[in-house]
């Protein structure tokens, strides 16, 4: 910035409501604030889906999954000395085995498919569905189920009711047929993790009741490991180091082999919104394009002074992109500031929802990330540029002659 | 001594396929401290003369004479020079509204590299020299005809240049605000030895200089 340069920017600055409030400039910052507005609230709001998605994505299912290859079950002695085992590594948080089959509910006059889930417990670890149970008591009890709001809704159940729950024992074929083994448990809690089809399809009972309704010997089909917040991002390394330690006779699953489809459709979903919303952006930059060449209409004998007294073209450039840049720069920032209201709006807003059946969560969440916010600045910041120096181009060809001559 | 010259310039323009000869031998030479004044009809190429001295246009032949060298508008560094050499005094004030007297004045210095508080104070020096001493934070706007062509006299001096040009200075002026800058301009003339090149309507000011020249029919004449 030469002498000349710093001057003007200095004097744009120190006296705003002269130089930089202008009318021409009225159309141009309301088309950069509305646009930045819009492209800020989507992000913002995709960013806040993406991240309430993974969040109850990883609250409701475990990190890591371990299953025997051989055998059907994992019996407490085994799962005993892998809890042990697992324990040991740093990167996890809590081993918790676990009983879950697929049943059947069934309701006055309607059946519905379920995921019937148990833990075991000593007592000493949290059961990673107590946080989400919304309604009711989250201890259970022998007989007691805890019971998915969606489900319970659709079967006409609440609190206090009875449901009965169905298992077919596939396994099991006498001459006489199938017999399905069935039990009836006690509502005494409603979860609502705020994934659609968790809430629609969960029941949660005691480990010896799903043993009781299952008919097995005492076992479980899966234990379920939780990681430290730090590690969870990395789940994939981790479950690599434990199957290198557990050798073959397991599978390890890490929770991205289940969602990192939909996580990465979700993200690319957010990145295609953010490419479409930076068109407004350009489509703002039209005004630019315009305010900028009304300006150099107006100076243009201020111009012609300029290069009269020896200011080259590049400086007048220069001093013209500084006022209009100043102007559409701080329509970025206050579109970004729109954008966050507008987004966190939309999340404490009560009379729209998502459909859970469609987007796995009902619920709509901002997130205000500083990276994205850095992200658009950064692109609104270019494109403004670009659409302020395309017309600047002018200035090379503005004749001092021609322009003192027609004052 | 020579200071600025102008040597067989022609100048023509086009206007509906018609070629206009403006200029056709026009020579003029300048010494220092000298104050040339050019009279002719409307349309005769007064300021146009005045223009391809300045180096703000180019003339179609002839040879403009800078400080001893040869020079054209085309050049790189006329702006350097138009800047450090000459200053400029025109029919229309032509200050940048958003501007104060003082910093308007400071300009030049600033385009040569000055810093801003330097220009500045020599800005408000020269122009209490011109008697504007109570005006230096006034915007164009809020300034008499009179007043804003004395800021833009200051202008032209701030940088010391050897030669000023002045295209019809008080062609916008009433009598008594013309008067005033007239005997501003025969007075820093005196004072600070610039040669001032003056095109001019007015007759009875124009005798007021070393000499007068009449232009007509693309040339140069001595009248005085």
């Amino acid at each position: 910035m030469d002498k000349l340069e710093q001057f003007f920017f200095l004097r744009y600055i120190k006296a705003p409501k002269r130089n930089l409030l202008r009318f021409s400039f009225v159309f141009m910052t309301l088309g950069i604030v509305l646009s930045v507005a819009i492209l800020s609230a989507g992000l913002n709001l995709f960013e806040g889906y993406e991240r309430s998605l993974k969040a109850v994505l990883l609250g409701s299912f475990p990190h890591i999954t371990i299953q025997n290859t051989a055998e059907s079950y994992i019996s407490p002695i085994e799962a005993n000395m892998l809890t042990t085992k697992l324990t040991r590594h740093g990167e996890v948080s809590s081993v918790l085995p676990a009983l879950s089959y697929s049943a059947m509910a069934v309701g006055e006059s309607k059946v519905r498919g379920i995921s019937l889930t148990a833990y075991y417990s000593d007592g000493s670890t949290a059961l990673p569905f107590e946080k989400y149970v919304s309604m009711g008591n989250k201890q259970l009890a022998k007989g007691e189920a805890i019971v998915g709001k969606y489900l319970a809704k659709e079967l006409g159940k609440s609190i206090g009711d009875t449901l009965k729950v169905v298992y077919p024992q596939l396994d099991k074929i006498s001459a006489l047929g199938i017999f399905p083994s069935q039990r009836s448990y006690k509502i005494t809690g409603i979860y609502s993790s705020g994934l659609y089809e968790s809430d629609r399809s969960s029941v949660i009972c005691t480990w010896e009741d799903a043993q009781a309704l299952l008919g097995i010997s005492p076992g479980f089909s899966k234990l379920e490991i939780r990681l430290q917040p730090q590690y969870v991002d990395s789940a994939i390394n981790v479950s690599r180091k434990i199957m290198n330690r557990l050798g073959s006779e397991y599978y390890v699953y890490p929770w991205t082999t289940f969602s990192s489809g939909l996580l990465g459709l979700i993200r690319m979903e957010k990145w295609l919104i953010f490419i479409i919303f930076c068109f407004l952006v350009l489509i703002a930059g039209v005004n630019v394009i315009s305010a900028v060449s009304t300006i150099i209409l107006d100076k243009k004998n201020e111009i012609a002074v300029l290069k009269t007294l020896g200011a080259s073209s590049a400086s007048i450039k220069k001093l013209l992109s500084y006022q209009v840049g100043l102007v559409a720069f701080g329509a970025i920032l206050l579109g970004q500031i729109l954008g966050a209201l507008l987004s966190l709006f939309v999340e404490k807003q009560g009379f729209y929802k998502l459909k859970g059946d469609v987007y796995f969560i009902d619920t709509l969440s901002a997130a205000i990330s500083p990276l994205n916010q850095v992200l658009i600045f950064c692109v609104a910041a270019l494109l403004v540029t670009v659409c302020i120096r395309y017309p600047l181009r002018q200035i090379d060809k503005l004749q001092i002659m021609e322009l003192l001559r027609n004052p | 001594m020579l200071c600025i010259a102008g040597y067989n310039l022609c100048k023509s323009y086009v206007d509906s396929d018609q070629s206009i000869n403006v200029l056709t031998d026009a020579t003029l030479e300048v010494e220092t401290a000298k104050m040339i004044c050019i009279t002719g009809q409307s349309g005769c190429g007064k300021s146009t003369m005045l223009h391809i001295l300045g180096l703000l246009d180019a003339a179609d032949s002839g040879r403009v004479i800078i400080g001893g060298r040869e020079i054209s508008s085309m050049m790189p560094e006329a702006p350097q020079i138009r800047n450090s050499e000459l200053g400029f005094v025109f029919q229309f004030h032509y200050l940048v509204e958003d501007l104060t007297a003082k910093e308007n004045v400071a300009l030049p210095m600033i385009i040569a590299g000055s810093s801003s508080v330097v220009a500045q104070k020599r800005a408000s020096e020269l122009l209490s020299t011109l008697g504007l001493a109570s005006r230096l934070s006034r915007y164009p706007n809020q300034l008499s005809g009179g007043e804003q062509q004395r800021v833009s006299l200051a202008r032209a001096l701030i940088n010391n240049p050897k030669i000023v040009l002045a295209d019809e200075p008080t062609g916008n002026l009433d009598p008594d605000h013309s008067a005033e800058v007239w005997q501003m301009i025969l007075q820093l003339n005196k004072q600070r030895e610039q040669a001032f090149v003056i095109v001019t309507h007015d007759r009875e000011s124009a005798r007021l200089a070393s000499q007068t020249y009449n232009l007509a029919q693309g040339k140069l004449s001595l009248l005085s």
